[in-house]
């Protein structure tokens, strides 16, 4: 259409009345282009909107002291501001019947995130700017992240260890030590947790089951097991000691803060996770700051029931069953497409299937998931427990939804795009190359290996990107097959046979799901979601420009080869 | 061959190739028959809910006693329980009828044994001298040397402490709640003796209850408990006459309805109330039975008569089941008829020898056991799935409880004596509403924007835009879902009036810019030709601005302030936060790159001296646009469309997180619905294996896979002729 575009032009740019204009029907082109203009204009404001509200939420933002009269209570608070916005004086009045102030015609409203939980609650609430009497941007005010009741903000008035007031030159010097000790006194238990205690008890848990499967062998003969498990209760009992010596370790300390209104709340040191000064921060530290938050992001475990900390079992079960699911999908595939157009006699049959194949790729990804449900794990996984895991019954080890199944079930829901894309690949390859490998002497399966797949291999790569990256984006057939809000172990770890498929995972997706909509505050977990989207989003967008330039780069490459 | 002098293959590379044929055929056959397995395995899961009923007699035993009072079983029917006459609670084994245990409660005569209502495991006895105490019958299952064993218990309730009734009692009902205990008494004379226990636990004494005497008519009358004890059914067995009595506390009972039952002047033949006790069956003489329902009405809540079957002979005897809406009914040649109340079928039926004095189905209503003079006889029933009828699936069905028949979709509920409501056509409504909302938004959008993509956009922009809006096909839509419920839905809600206006004031800003850009220079405009659509974002996001900027006065001018208040006070319209608005435009955003897609590659291949001819003719941009082009491409479009339409039908996340998710019918664009694959994503990890509810949720699948094949294979269908016309052209 493009050379037709310089005929039409000529045509229509010709000066018209602006009667002509109309008649000659370019304002609905206009409109056309609006349509183009709407669609590219979505695009990149969901992805812009994701990105400034996801990646804002790492930034150490300042905290502000604001003093508020309502109803003629005084109020003072510190807070960050996390959202400011105007609504109408009836819109207010409708959501404010007894306020007992003149309303301006517009109202600002500020969403202050207040912290404090456990002292002052809420730790979200909206300010209307003329309630303020007094604000101010305090240089010493302490952000506190902890391990509950989320964040605290206040002044750092002392420090206890044991109940006794430590004197110190520099508190905050004095503070950030102590952060230091209980932080490496908390990586020593949580090793000892994660190693030894966790291997222990899958220890124990496979002697229960060895024992109860000799009585279901009706071999009565235990005492090697019980020697072992015996041993394994005494080193159990060790660790235990060490585990609760360090706990007490732990909680010697405590911060005292003094709150917005002057009272002082004593926080244990052993729940603080990090401590910083925003307001007397320089660009560059808390350009650190927001680095390490990042990291942190992508490195810790959840908390709070998923809404703070990070996401990395999540991200982790997602990137696990993906990669699981393009080891299934990849050799099916191929094989699938191999047959299809290598080996099958064409025909209607034939076109047929591919039709067929090719519809499969707008089925409901719902549908997959309840087919998974039925035939996988129920059906399925229910015959391998009653064949191989006699022992565990009644509770199932594969009958029930876990990471196998939901990579097998993904499998199936993407095995359609590999192939459609594997078989366009190979109908590109001309016949005179697969003519030319054998007359050359070599067998089919020769020319197949040696040659066609080779060429075949940029449309292979790109369909198993495109499987990956739907995939990735999956969540609906994933919480009928496996996925989790919180998983207790991660699917692989150091017990044998450190990767266990039958474990439920968690997905970022499902993350998404569960914390934006199950979660009570809200407020509190709406930036993580945002934050996680994004990480989402760009996982697939990276994953879907990488198929792109990799089709490009190898068609190219392949065109030459041909020439 | 033999010719050529050609060098021989090894019998290696021969062995290779020969294996590698076979591998590749078996795995492509596998691949491709897993595919059909996932339609054929659906089917098979849900082939049982047509299964056929059956009944079959399974033993059949004398047994002389004529003073079995009750029966009961265990739930699964290992062991048979008789409650006696003299005092014996006896345990049988259910085949050969061998008596394993027996408990010697009393030494005194029983008159009655009755189960109290809604339990199914405590009975209340009345002895001669008309003292009503009561027992619970246990079965425990236990492993001894690892074989499995199940024993009875029979446990005395309240410390076997006993209530005396009038000795003129005709008649008793016992119901019980967590902490209360009600029993009625029918003297003689008619009237009505309620006593009332309140907080009494399992293990304290009765003592101190509360009692109160209504009037009744005298008469044959048989007096029940209603649902939760809050009413008494007082049925004249006669005559058909009733009395319905709420009883919201013993000393203010009142009556609320007094009617009959009778029909054409002749009394009923049998009564039953069916499980829960909010219906009760009603047997006549002319073979019909008709289920009369508490139902709401202006003077509170009566009895109605919601539906009836018909069987060729008088109904002598009706026995429901305990866990759902099912009865039996036997008639007066002996024949029992299975039959199921909500889906309003009459199931299979059986011959007795006699008309049995007791009837009784096992809990989990695949064994019924009847008691005659002197042999007691047990059936098999295979039963599973008797709520399902094609009219229960897709047609309205009166409910217990409801005013009238509806459609309604609610799967399960806390009480155990609850009516499951399978009406799938809420939820088919819901898909098809969010779906067609969402295709309103996404074809003119799509449809418009692949026209100028494919025609009158620069070369340039055309690489950029393109594979931009694909990528957005990719966007998972639980993140679309996400935006789209906690961030587009207030930002709706809070400015309802621009979002509204936007519809007519985009397009008319945006035509009103292109004229004024018309009289640009014309150096300008060939310039810029091409690149309309870059121009036209800025503008199309500054008018958007503009008019959310302006909602209050808008909102003002156009709905007297507020534009909720208004739809609701003009229109009777009602708002939900996250409705079919919000549906439409976050799907519309899901199916906008696969219909954009489609249509911009047919719109893109149509044969290029088409165009060049409706041009040359002096038609303009446009009228080859409109008369050329979209005609020619028109089935690629159609099947983008279809296309498009079966992505939204299933489209699971969106719905889910963006809706209110209630299966409520009504086409109103600013209220929710619930879909087939949310309803599934939401009940499915809850339902039972091969329960009822599971299958139909599997039924559920089926539908919406059905509906996606159906309308991509008419689109795939529809662009392959197209590809050979575009050939032919």
């Amino acid at each position: 259409m493009a050379t037709s575009d310089a005929v039409s032009q000529d045509l229509s740019l010709q000066r018209q009345s602006l009667l002509g204009w109309w008649r000659s029907g370019d304002p609905w082109i206009w409109l056309t282009s609006a349509a183009v203009a709407a669609s590219v204009a979505a695009v990149l404001g969901l992805i812009s909107l994701l990105a400034i509200n996801g990646l804002a939420h790492f930034w150490p933002s300042q905290v502000m002291s604001i003093e508020y009269e309502r109803f003629g209570a005084k109020t003072h608070i510190f807070g960050e501001l996390s959202e400011r916005e105007s609504i109408g004086r009836r819109q207010f009045m409708e959501a404010n019947p007894s306020y007992d102030k003149p309303v301006p015609a517009t109202v600002e409203r500020w969403l202050i995130k207040t912290g404090n939980r456990q002292a002052n609650p809420p730790d979200f609430r909206w300010l209307f700017a003329h309630d303020v009497i007094a604000s101010s941007v305090p240089q010493d005010v302490v952000v506190i992240e902890r391990t509950e009741w989320g964040d605290a903000f206040g002044l750092l008035v002392g420090i206890k260890q044991k109940g006794e007031i430590v004197e110190s030159e520099d508190l905050w010097e004095e503070f950030q030590a102590r952060i230091e000790r209980t932080a490496s006194i908390r990586e020593e238990i949580d090793a000892l947790q994660e190693g030894s205690i966790n291997g222990i008890n899958y220890e124990l848990e496979s002697i229960r089951l060895e024992k109860r499967r000799r009585q279901l062998d009706d071999i009565h003969e235990f005492s090697d097991l019980e020697a072992k498990e015996e041993r394994l209760r005494a080193d159990y009992a060790v660790i235990e000691r060490q585990v609760f010596d360090l706990t007490t370790q732990l909680e010697r300390d405590t911060a005292s803060l003094a709150l917005a209104d002057g009272r002082i709340t004593d926080i244990p040191i052993s729940t603080v996770i990090q401590a910083w000064m925003p307001n007397s921060m320089s660009v560059w530290r808390k350009l650190g700051l927001y680095c390490k938050n990042l990291w942190n992001f992508l490195t810790d475990d959840p908390r709070e029931a998923n809404t703070e900390g990070g996401v990395y079992p999540a991200l982790f079960g997602t990137v696990l069953m993906v990669l699981l699911m393009s080891a299934l999908v990849t050799p099916f595939g191929v094989i699938a497409a191999l047959y299809l157009r290598e080996y099958a006699k064409q025909g209607p049959f034939v076109q047929l299937i591919r039709i067929a194949v090719n519809n499969l790729a707008g089925v409901p990804s719902i549908v997959y998931g309840v087919f998974g449900l039925g035939f996988f794990v129920y059906a399925i996984g229910g015959s391998i427990d009653d064949l191989f895991f006699p022992e565990a019954k009644p509770a199932p080890t594969f009958g029930t939804p876990g990471l196998i199944w939901a990579s097998l079930t993904l499998a199936l829901l993407t095995v359609p795009v590999v192939i459609v894309s594997t078989e366009e690949g190979l109908t590109r390859i001309p016949r005179a190359v697969r003519e030319g490998s054998l007359a050359l002497g070599a067998t089919k399966a020769e020319t197949i290996f040696k040659v066609v797949l080779p060429m075949a291999s940029p449309s292979i790569l790109t369909g198993m990107i495109l499987a990956v990256a739907r995939a990735a984006g999956e969540v609906a057939p994933l919480m009928l097959v496996g996925v989790v809000k919180l998983a207790p172990t991660l699917p692989i770890d150091g017990n044998f046979p450190y990767l266990h498929l039958e474990r439920k995972f968690m997905h970022l997706g499902f993350h998404i799901y569960d914390v934006g909509f199950q979660s009570p505050n809200v407020d509190a977990a709406r930036p993580l979601v945002f934050a996680t989207a994004l990480l989402l989003v760009l996982i697939i967008i990276v994953l879907n420009l990488t198929a792109i330039t990799l089709r490009n780069r190898l068609e190219a490459r392949f065109r030459v080869s041909i020439n | 061959m033999t010719a050529y002098n050609l060098p021989k293959i090894s019998n290696r590379r021969r062995l290779t190739n020969t294996i590698t044929a076979k591998v590749i055929g078996a795995g492509g056959v596998a691949v491709i028959a897993a595919i059909v397995l996932i339609m054929g395995y659906l089917f098979w899961v849900i082939l049982p809910i047509f299964a056929p009923t059956s009944i079959d007699v399974l033993d059949n035993v004398s047994y002389q006693p004529e003073d079995v009072l009750a029966i009961g079983s265990d739930d699964s029917f290992e062991i048979v329980t008789l409650v006696r006459g003299n005092g014996h609670v006896e345990f049988r084994n259910p085949s050969t009828f061998e008596l394993e245990n027996v408990a010697e409660m009393s030494a005194m005569p029983w008159r009655d044994a009755i189960l109290v209502f809604p339990t199914t495991d405590t009975y209340a006895v009345r002895d001669t001298s008309n003292e009503v105490r009561f027992f619970r019958i246990s079965h425990q299952v236990r492993y001894i040397d690892n074989t499995r064993t199940l024993e009875q218990r029979v446990e005395p309730v309240f410390v076997n402490t006993t209530y005396q009734l009038p000795q003129d009692t005709a008649d008793f009902d016992v119901y019980r709640s967590d902490e209360d205990l009600r029993i009625v008494a029918r003297r003689q004379d008619g009237s009505l003796l309620l006593a009332e226990f309140e907080e009494v636990d399992d293990d304290f004494e009765l003592e101190f209850p509360i009692e109160n005497t209504i009037e009744a008519p005298p008469g044959r009358y048989r007096t029940l408990f209603g649902p939760r004890g809050r009413f008494l059914f007082n049925v004249n067995e006669q005559t058909g006459d009733f009395q319905l009595i709420l009883v919201p506390s013993v000393l203010r009972p009142r009556v609320v309805q007094s009617s009959s039952f009778a029909e054409d002047g002749k009394a009923p033949t049998a009564f039953e109330p069916l499980l829960g006790r909010y219906s009760i069956l009603v047997g006549h003489d002319s073979g019909v039975v008709r289920q009369w329902s508490l139902s709401p009405s202006e003077i509170g809540t009566v009895f109605k008569p919601i539906r009836s079957m018909d069987f060729d002979a008088p109904i002598l005897t009706l026995a429901s089941e305990q866990r759902r809406k099912g009865f039996v009914a036997v008639d007066a040649n002996n024949t029992a008829h299975l039959a199921y109340t909500t889906s309003n079928r009459v199931l299979t039926s059986i011959d007795f020898d006699a008309m049995p004095k007791l009837l009784v189905f096992s809990p989990r209503a695949d064994r019924l056991v009847t008691y005659q003079a002197d042999q007691i006889q047990t059936y098999a029933i295979q039963n599973a799935h008797p709520e399902i009828s094609w009219n229960s699936l897709w047609g309205k069905v009166w409910y217990e409880g409801y005013e009238e028949p509806v459609f309604s979709w609610q799967s399960s509920s806390a009480d155990t004596d609850f009516e499951a409501k399978f009406s799938l056509t809420p939820l088919l409504f819901g898909t098809l509403k969010a779906a067609f909302y969402a295709m309103i938004f996404a074809i003119p959008i799509a449809v418009a924007g692949a026209v100028y993509t494919a025609n009158f956009m620069s070369p340039g922009m055309r690489a950029w835009v393109k594979p931009g809006i694909e990528i957005m096909a990719a966007l998972p839509t639980v993140i679309l879902g996400f935006l789209a419920g906690l961030w587009l839905a207030p930002i709706v809600e809070d400015h309802l009036t621009s979002v509204l206006l936007c519809v007519i004031v985009l397009p008319i800003g945006m035509l009103l810019f292109a004229t004024l850009w018309s009289r640009m220079p014309s150096k300008v405009l060939s310039a810029c030709d091409g690149w309309f659509a870059a121009i036209a974002v800025p503008v199309l996001v500054f008018f958007t601005w503009i008019t959310l900027e302006f909602d209050q006065p808008l909102a003002n001018l156009f709905f007297s302030g507020d534009a909720k208040t208004w739809m609701y006070e003009k229109l009777g319209l009602e708002y939900d936060q996250r409705n079919a608005l919000i549906i439409g435009i976050a799907m519309g955003l899901a199916v906008i790159p696969t219909i954009f897609s489609i249509a911009e590659d047919a719109i893109y291949g149509v044969p290029q001296h088409l165009v060049h001819g409706s041009l040359a003719l002096g038609a303009t941009r446009w009228q080859t646009l409109v008369r050329v082009v979209l005609l020619t491409a028109s089935p690629g479009i159609f099947s983008a469309i279809m296309i498009g339409f079966g992505r939204a039908v299933g489209e699971t996340m969106i719905v889910l997180m963006a809706t209110g998710n209630t299966p409520i019918m009504d086409l109103n664009l600013f209220q929710g619905m619930r879909t087939f694959a949310a309803n599934i994503a939401v009940e499915m990890p809850e339902s039972e294996a091969n329960s009822t509810h599971f299958r139909i949720l599997f039924l559920m699948a089926l539908v919406l896979f059905f509906i996606t094949f159906m309308f991509n294979t008419v689109a795939e269908i529809v662009r392959n002729r197209l590809r050979t016309r575009y050939g032919n052209l």
